[in-house]
């Protein structure tokens, strides 16, 4: 199955960290790092597991978290007055701190050409609009990881392989495609969770994990969430 | 000593902002009319004066530094039917982010942007660069020159700005942490 996403368009390792850290209500001074290196580590293999191709970044981070954590066991000398100790995790912390400072500009972006695109403008042509379809266009409402997280809450549901040696039945991306097209034919809008269920064992939930982001960059569906860490839903785009 | 606006001028402005593509100024209204004592920003004023009692449903922003004629906000549903993406700008969240990098901390080099955001964002910033929302600027003067970028006219008319000050103000952490989820709406200077 050579099939690769490419996260560039989707998002990065510090998103992977606020995600956990916003899923579990994490005070972003005091971060409990052997639980969020856990965490970050699962969803690196996870993701190596779904053909993600993960970048040079997010091993680097995965690096970097290790570090400090061991740094955290390392026993401290006495602070002093000119030496006060330093929490190995204060870079992190900063950078993270930062990062949600322009997430949260560039949602206030999003929020500027809402409104700018409420006023069509005129002596311009406004039918060449830009038909264009940007591949992470279709990931707004929803974030990469939050995906992730229901296809690993399943996974961990599945029963674990027999060592047994069983042929596997190939399975091909257009017949995973044509069956959650098929799932469209009486419903607008089906659970993202409602279509992993189809999947009998992990190799048929990766191939449908793969055909939903397939048809996401085709434009055929989207994916939307009413309030974060709840239901998502994908839905059927109104082009047919 | 300004000169009085009258009628004509009103109607040769109005005419100028329906037929030009790009947000209309002074310099660009001084060589039209071949005069430089009528002030834009005040025949501006008188006209929005009278689409608003004539009821027209057109409206003038301040966009980009210069002037442009748009439809009200309340026909968008109306329209929007006939003209899809009109406008709209299709930015990935990685596209997004990286402009607002640059919008914020500008001149900037594309190792401060990779910085913040965890990741290379040479591709992106390619992307913005193409469509025009973001252009070189210079060169540092520190370790190999690194080449500086910041936005472009087209990145404040694609976000309904006037100047790079009207930028909504960076927030601090404890502002975005604390109010949870709740969508904070941006202080937007109204047209």
């Amino acid at each position: 199955m050579a099939y690769h996403v490419h996260l560039e368009n989707f998002e990065g390792p510090l998103d992977l960290l606020l995600y956990f850290i916003q899923r579990d209500k994490i005070d972003i001074y005091d971060i409990p790092i052997a639980h969020i290196t856990a965490e970050y580590l699962s969803y690196l293999e996870m993701m190596e597991v779904l053909n993600l191709s993960v970048a040079g970044e997010f091993i680097l981070l995965a690096a970097t978290l290790m570090h400090i954590k061991a740094r955290m066991l390392l026993p401290r000398s006495e602070p002093t007055d000119d030496e006060p100790i330093e929490d190995p995790r204060q870079v992190l912390i900063q950078q993270l701190i930062e990062y949600q400072r322009f997430k949260k500009a560039s949602e206030d972006l999003r929020w500027l050409a809402e409104l700018r695109s409420a006023h069509y403008p005129i002596g311009r042509t406004v039918n060449g609009g830009d038909n264009g379809i940007d591949p992470g266009e279709y990931l707004r409402d929803v974030s990469l990881f939050q995906l992730m997280g229901v296809i690993k809450e399943i996974m961990d549901r599945m029963p674990k392989s027999e060592p047994l040696q069983v042929e596997v039945e190939p399975i091909k991306l257009d017949d995973s495609i044509r069956a959650i097209h098929q799932a469209f034919a009486s419903a607008r809008r089906v659970s993202f969770r409602q279509v992993l269920k189809t999947a009998r064992h992990i190799q048929e939930v990766v191939v449908l994990f793969l055909a939903v982001l397939e048809m996401m960059r085709r434009g055929m569906i989207v994916a939307q969430q009413p309030t974060p860490f709840e239901e998502i839903y994908l839905m059927r785009t109104l082009t047919d | 000593m300004a000169h009085p606006i009258t009628e004509e001028i009103l109607q040769i402005t109005e005419a100028l902002l329906t037929a030009s593509p790009d947000p209309l100024t002074q310099a660009r209204l001084n060589q039209s009319l071949q005069r430089n004592d009528i002030s834009l920003p005040e025949v501006v004023a008188a006209l929005q004066k009278q689409f608003q009692e004539q009821q027209r449903p057109v409206d003038i922003v301040a966009v980009a530094g210069g002037y442009q004629l748009v439809t009200r906000a309340e026909y968008q549903p109306y329209l929007q039917r006939l003209f899809r993406k009109a406008g709209k700008l299709s930015l990935t969240r990685a596209a997004l982010e990286t402009l607002a990098v640059v919008a914020y901390r500008q001149p900037v080099t594309r190792m401060e942007i990779d910085q913040i955001r965890g990741v290379n964002s040479g591709s992106v910033l390619r992307a913005l660069l193409e469509k025009e929302l973001v252009a070189i600027k210079g060169r540092d003067e520190g370790m190999g020159r690194p080449l500086l970028y910041g936005t472009t006219p087209a990145f404040l008319q694609a976000f309904g700005l006037n100047r790079l000050s009207d930028l909504p103000k960076l927030k601090e952490i404890g502002e975005i942490m604390g109010d949870g989820e709740a969508a904070t709406p941006v202080d937007y200077a109204t047209e």
